[in-house]
């Protein structure tokens, strides 16, 4: 019995072992894709109307603006003064010495009455204090995206399927289920069941990621020719995605950026502010940042005999028989993050949904989500020709 | 997890670790260990996991590398084209270069290539429509058969040494004093005149002769005898309450169809009233589309048209009170009067100043007559105006004749042929005329595409394509449009005007010297703009100038002479026939015989394509032994021709006609084509058929039968409205008479309103007449189906068989807009067509009842998009489905090809991909619509109602926050119907002009008694006409 016994325990010890090895590399993937359960609620709400109404005027810790910094805020005024001052800044500007102050030191730009409850006031103020205070962690900061109004937090579609949960738990019934077969002497049972435990931990933890049919290319992540970042343009720099992708407003293709609208910028732009050769430093030298060197390359050759542009590897790539609009999509009000995922943080581009047509499907059914309303007069958004012409 | 600080060794210290384990139970040394069962639950050793770890971390970067499909490059703008959306159909205007008619088009271009035409519903004459040849054009320009640079002496070589050798040759010829020939069709470009001109000025002895392969150059010699001006008169045919065609198929292929076709169905459209406003006949040899179209058609062998007009003229005369004998002789009296003629001539004279004769016979002496009845018919300055005549066809038939003379003589030292001209295929003395060029010193072609008069020149210096290439045209006085390049030259070509102008001496673009003419031609003659460059933005953009104030001064009637006397012809001999070669609706004049998708259109009347026939009447037929694909041979002094025959219905009997156009021999093979079947190796398809020009120039040629048998590629084999084996009548293409609508609606008065309806099934005997009633539209039958609920568009056709003169324009734009594939003669014949668009004809009577002169009606036939369609009843994949809009969708990509539907499907209008229609030639898959799939081996597909085009109509206008509008969006077919006889839209919106036109009396349903409950109605179609049919025209 003690032999027994022991050797139950190695082979819990091992399954466990595979199971721990498999969290361990799929980690990442799952750190990335996690969102905060916690952060929902007041503070999710809280944080879309800071970037609907503040963000255009004021930051918090990045210097001031229109308006003043809001870093810390909340330790210089009384609570109640930033709660009824953020509520009705008409009244306290024309009547309170603190805010008519603040209204001379900032050149006699009013702030606009935000038309909010005080509840939603109160709740502002807390997300300042949370953010002066570097609090926010993994809670729900939401970058302003320029080319519309934010009204929710975007999620990017999930890169797993949502059974990954029921896997582990699966994964872990099969491993007590091998320790059963293994007391019931069935050891060749156990043998496969500890196989296919381990297995189904591993897919449920990450590895569907990386292991899937043919011509699902999700993740899909391939070496551009510059390393553009869109984390830089998209995400710090805010650009707004139809600056460059301005097709897609106007018709089935997004489209690649022309090279004369990466030089409406970098014209000017050759590097990075604050690093080593932004010619604005101190002492700067005129370099240009060796990652837009094939771009100026390709721009000079537009003179030659032999004009050049540059090659970008496809990323998102449809099969010949679908047939995607844009146009119908952006225009009814779909974020290009939902389909995307965050490109905005994304520093290689990657193709964050499977693109398959179940997960079309998926969102056309508009199930486990309210109708949007633009889709009460698209009755005609199952048809099998709204995609295969 | 890390493989690497893990030892890999048993621990000596640690002896229960290391202890060797057997792995692999069902390996027969470990089964054999007696205690292996009970060690076997420790399944891996420490090392055999972190072994297995590793292959895990192996395959998870195998599938990185190995399931991502390849690389491909997206290679941006280096500048962006303001105007370019990716994926984007843009249009531009220009005019089509197909035929002479030159009308106006909307070129649609996606990201910088043309893929398709469409008319310019702006332009004046063509008012929107688009004819199968100009449909087609398009698919030209990506020919890889087209030359692709210039060439002497049949080497490839550089401009600067051909402009070089060209000049030195000029030169010396103008020194000489030997003529420099400029041999071209009609050329209204008033640029391309500009450097005729400049090239005249500089070597004067230049001479531009002018001629045209599908001649009307009697009747402007006619005119000159008339009315002392070489001219050829705009055909007013919208004002026009009675027509009178004789020998003129101007609905298929003689003029300018489309423009004729438009104004005639104007001129016929009845104001809320099912009788046309306009009355049509038809005189004609063979069977036309314009003799099928016409509400009465008498059908005569070209030797009697002249006693024809002669007597229209004689009773025109009688009927008016005018003297005929003072303008010509009365008609020769051997000739007996054909029945019928008289009641045309009392019809034609009953609207004097609404009336017309049009003619396109070849003889002078007709073309004079015709004139002399258009005077006495008050037709000049009202249905024929010459104050704004045609300039489209001016070519003279003794041009070439001339330059024959000229140079047999040695006359000439430099022949130039311009590109529209291909003068050693279609021009009669072609043999003559290649002997006569062998006196020249230089000939020049300025051909783009490899023909047999570039073939044969010393030095080639290929025109653009039309759509390549700036030009203009003035194919009406006071009308020019303008041909705008839509895309960059594919070779090395060189336009026209440049070429001519480089070896006058001056190197300029053609497209400064059309902004210099316009500039000084055009822009003084307007009053709209002050600027030119705004003057020439907005003719660019509109791609048509219409300068209502140019016209000519009407010129007075002269008295002709009256016509020579001529001596009886001799009768026919044995073995002999009349000879009527006339223009197909495919083909034209054969420039485009390269053209695959011309050489599968069927003929409307025939039915056959790859090839021509020789038809001859049911009558001729029996007495020559002749049945259909019999091979027989047409000689006429030296030459003989080999083509299978065609027993067509309704043709005058002694006589032959045969298409010209085909036989293209020189180059014997498609230049660019779907291969037919290329697992038998047969990758290209012959260009089939027998050249016939030689036939222009004769009346008459002798017939002899050959044992050969050639099948006809034919896609309708049944060509009456009757059930093979019963006989029973199914009036599937409904028509009737004004006659019998008077009579049906006589006692609709007294209560019994659904008669007129059953009666547009009147000509199909009576028996019928209560089912087509019972038919009605749809209501009342019982149904095992739930049925469909609409909530928003309803998406449905209306097709006026009234309107539909079966030119098939729409098979080819479908063919064009939908990426159809060409099969090929061997699978046609197989009857595996894939137009999903077709025209069925039919003739009344019955296969064991034929009719002598029989009526035709055309019947476009497409999927009919079911409510209760069967094809969706028995896909067993639900590739083909409901959409909530009522378009029956075929989902290629979940087609699996059983083919059930095809069986299924009453209406036959579903097509199976047996084979990959493959798409080798990759200069010519640039014509493919990139909206549209491009279906594989063994998918099936049909008529989508241009679905493509609805989403992007529907995806604009949701774009603009606002519902499509009527008319707004078009399938490919409606769009370029020339008479608007198809016409589209949301039959949920009662307003729409589909759903008024299907709540019309004579809306039905094909085979409605199925109850299948089609989208597509059809208007049945009336023909003004008293009453019985053919009461007259039998003899």
């Amino acid at each position: 019995m003690n032999g027994d016994r022991r050797r139950a325990t190695r082979a819990v010890a091992i399954g466990w072992a595979a199971l721990v090895a498999v969290l361990a590399f799929a980690a990442p993937a799952v750190a990335e894709e996690a969102t905060p359960p916690a952060a929902a609620g007041q503070g999710k709400e809280s944080a879309v109307l800071f970037a609907r109404h503040c963000t255009k005027c004021h930051t918090i810790g990045e210097g001031d603006r229109v308006g003043p910094d809001l870093k810390g805020v909340h330790e210089r005024r009384e609570h109640d003064w930033l709660v009824g001052f953020i509520g009705a800044p008409g009244r306290y500007l024309d009547s309170d010495p603190i805010a008519m102050a603040l209204l001379e030191k900032y050149d006699g730009v009013r702030m606009r009455d935000l038309g909010i409850t005080p509840e939603q006031s109160a709740g502002l103020v807390e997300y300042i204090r949370l953010a002066s205070e570097g609090d926010l962690g993994g809670g729900p900061r939401v970058e302003p995206l320029l080319e519309r109004e934010v009204a929710f937090e975007i999620d990017g579609p999930s890169e797993r399927s949502g059974l990954w949960p029921a896997g582990i738990v699966l994964s872990v019934v099969l491993l007590a289920g091998a320790e059963l077969a293994r007391r019931s002497r069935a050891a060749r049972t156990a043998q496969v069941v500890v196989v296919v435990g381990v297995a189904l931990g591993y897919w449920s933890l990450g590895g569907q990621a990386l292991h899937r049919l043919p011509g699902d290319d999700q993740g899909y992540a391939p070496v551009q020719p510059i390393p553009f970042s869109h984390a830089l343009h998209a995400g710090e720099m805010r650009i707004a995605c139809v600056y460059c992708h301005h097709a897609a407003e106007k018709g089935p293709e997004a489209g690649v950026p022309a090279v004369s609208i990466c030089m409406n910028c970098h014209a000017v732009v050759t590097n990075r502010k604050g690093r080593p050769g932004d010619s604005r430093r101190k002492g700067a030298t005129d370099a240009v940042s060796p990652a837009l060197a094939p771009l100026l390359d390709v721009w000079a050759s537009r003179e030659t005999d032999a004009p050049r542009s540059i090659e970008w590897v496809r990323v998102h790539d449809l099969p010949d028989f679908v047939f995607f609009d844009h146009r119908v999509h952006v225009g009814n009000g779909i974020h290009c993050q939902e389909c995307h995922g965050p490109v905005q943080t994304m520093e290689r581009m990657r193709q964050a949904s499977d693109l398959s047509m179940g997960w079309c499907i998926n969102c056309h059914r508009h199930e486990g989500q309210p109708a949007p309303t633009h889709w009460q007069r698209s009755e005609g958004t199952l048809d099998c020709n709204a995609c295969h012409q | 997890m890390d493989a690497s600080d893990s030892p890999e060794r048993p621990d000596p210290a640690r002896p229960d670790r290391g202890r060797p384990l057997p792995m692999a139970p069902s390996t027969p040394e470990h089964a054999a260990e007696p205690d292996a069962d009970e060690d076997r639950f420790d399944l891996l050793r420490r090392r055999e996991f972190l072994g297995l770890v590793g292959a895990g971390f192996a395959g998870l970067a195998l599938p990185e590398c190995s399931l991502h499909r390849p690389a491909e490059p997206i290679v941006p703008y280096l500048e962006q084209p303001e105007e370019l959306v990716p994926g984007v159909a843009v249009p531009y205007a220009s005019t089509c270069g197909a035929c002479p008619a030159e009308c106006g088009v909307l070129v649609t271009c996606r990201d910088g290539r043309p893929i398709k035409m469409e008319g310019n519903p702006e332009h004046p004459l063509s008012r929107g429509g688009l004819c199968a040849r100009g449909q087609a054009s398009v698919l030209d320009l990506y020919d890889s058969g087209r030359r692709k640079g210039p060439a002497s002496g049949g080497e490839e070589t550089t401009w600067a040494e051909v402009d070089a050798a060209v000049r030195r040759d000029l030169v010396a010829a103008a020194r000489a004093g030997r003529q420099i020939a400029i041999l071209s069709g009609t050329v209204t470009s008033p640029t391309l005149s500009a450097a005729i001109g400049e090239l005249q000025r500089v070597f004067p002895t230049t001479r531009h002769y002018v001629y045209d392969p599908l001649s009307v150059s009697a009747i402007l010699d006619a005119h000159e005898r008339t009315h002392g001006r070489r001219v050829l008169p705009w055909y007013r045919l919208e004002r026009a309450r009675a027509i009178v065609g004789i020998d003129a198929d101007f609905l298929g292929a003689w003029l300018s169809p489309v423009e004729l076709a438009a104004a005639r169905a104007l001129g016929r459209r009845g104001e809320d009233t099912d009788v046309p406003a306009a009355w049509h006949g038809q005189i004609e040899a063979r069977m036309s589309v314009t003799g099928a179209n016409a509400d009465q058609r008498i059908a005569a062998a070209p030797s009697t048209h002249l006693a024809i007009v002669l007597t229209l003229i004689e009773e025109i005369a009688l009927i008016r009170s005018r003297d005929p004998d003072a303008v010509l002789p009365p008609a020769p009296a051997d000739v007996p009067d054909l029945p019928g003629v008289r009641a045309m001539a009392r019809r034609l004279a009953e609207a004097p100043g609404r009336s017309l004769l049009v003619c396109g016979s070849r003889d002078p002496d007709v073309q004079l007559a015709v004139n002399v009845c258009n005077e006495l018919l008050d037709a000049y300055g009202a249905t024929l105006d010459l104050t704004r005549p045609s300039l489209q066809l001016q070519g003279s038939d003794a041009a070439v004749d001339e330059l024959i003379a000229a140079a047999a003589d040695g006359r000439v030292g430099a022949v130039i042929v311009l590109g529209n001209v291909n003068p050693l295929r279609d021009h009669p003395r072609a043999a003559e005329l290649a002997a006569a060029l062998d006196e020249v010193d230089l000939t020049v072609s300025l051909s783009g595409r490899r023909d047999e008069t570039s073939e044969r020149a010393d030095v080639v210096c290929p025109d653009h394509h039309p759509l390549e290439a700036w030009g203009d045209a003035h194919p009406h006085v006071g009308v020019y449009s303008v041909f705008q390049p839509v895309l960059a030259p594919l070779g090395d070509t060189r336009a026209a005007v440049e070429s001519l102008l480089a070896w006058a001496g001056r190197e300029v673009s053609a497209w400064e010297v059309q902004r210099d003419v316009w500039r000084e031609v055009l822009f003084a003659r307007q009053e709209r703009h002050i600027s030119f460059d705004a003057f020439w933005d907005e003719a660019v953009h509109d791609g048509v100038l219409a300068l209502e104030s140019e016209e000519l001064a009407a010129p007075r009637w002269r008295r002709p002479e009256p016509l020579a006397a001529r001596p009886t012809a001799a009768a026919l001999a044995d073995g002999e026939l009349e000879v009527d070669p006339y223009a197909s609706v495919a083909l034209g004049d054969g420039r485009q015989a390269s053209n695959p998708w011309l050489q599968e259109l069927p003929d409307p009347i025939t039915r056959a394509s790859w090839g021509n026939v020789a038809s001859v009447a049911p009558a001729t037929a029996a007495a020559l032994g002749l049945v259909e694909g019999r091979v027989v041979e047409l000689s006429v002094g030296g030459a003989t021709m080999r083509l299978p025959a065609h027993v067509q219905p309704g043709m005058a009997k002694g006589v032959v006609a045969v298409a010209l156009g085909h036989g293209r021999r020189g180059m014997s093979e498609v230049a660019a084509n779907y291969p037919t079947v290329k697992m038998f190796g047969i990758e290209r398809e012959l260009l089939d058929g027998a050249d016939v020009t030689p036939l222009l120039a004769v009346d008459r040629v002798r017939v002899r039968l050959t044992d050969a048998i050639e099948p006809l590629a034919k896609v309708q084999r049944y060509d009456y409205q009757t059930e093979p084996f019963t006989g029973k009548t199914r009036p599937w293409a409904r028509s009737t008479t004004s006659g019998a609508l008077a009579a049906a609606s006589a006692p609709a008065e007294h209560g019994e309103a659904d008669h007129a309806e059953a009666d547009h099934g009147g000509d199909h005997g009576e028996a019928d007449h209560g089912e087509a009633a019972a038919g009605g539209h749809g209501g009342g039958h019982a149904t095992l189906w739930p049925g469909h609920r609409y909530d928003g568009h309803r998406w449905g056709l209306a097709i006026d068989l009234g309107a539909c003169t079966g030119c098939s324009a729409c098979v080819i734009a479908c063919q064009a807009e939908n990426n159809v594939p060409v099969v090929g003669k061997a699978e046609v014949r197989k009857s595996r067509d894939m137009h999903w668009l077709r025209i069925d004809r039919y003739y009344d009577g019955a296969e064991d009842a034929p009719v002598e002169n029989p009526d035709v009606v055309f019947q476009p036939m497409l999927c009919q998009h079911c409510d209760n369609a069967p094809c969706e009843t028995v896909c067993p994949v639900l590739a083909t489905v409901h959409s909530s809009e009522g378009l029956n969708v075929q989902v290629y990509n979940r087609c699996v090809g059983t083919r059930y539907c095809a069986n299924n499907c009453p209406y036959k209008v579903r097509r199976f991909n047996w084979f990959d229609y493959a798409h080798d030639d990759l200069v010519q898959n640039l014509v493919l619509n990139p909206d549209v799939a491009v279906r594989t081996r063994g998918v099936m597909e049909k008529c989508s109602l241009c679905t493509q085009r609805i989403s992007a109509g529907k995806s604009r206008a949701r774009t603009e926050g606002r519902e499509p509008l009527d008319g707004e969006i078009e399938p490919a077919c409606a769009q370029t119907c020339p008479t608007e006889a198809i016409v589209f839209g949301d039959l949920n919106d009662p307003k729409s002009r589909v759903a008024q036109a299907a709540s019309r009396g004579r809306a039905y349903h094909v085979l409605d008694e199925l109850g299948v409950q089609p989208s597509i109605a059809y208007l049945g179609r009336v023909r003004n006409r008293a009453d019985e049919p053919h009461e007259e025209e039998r003899s």
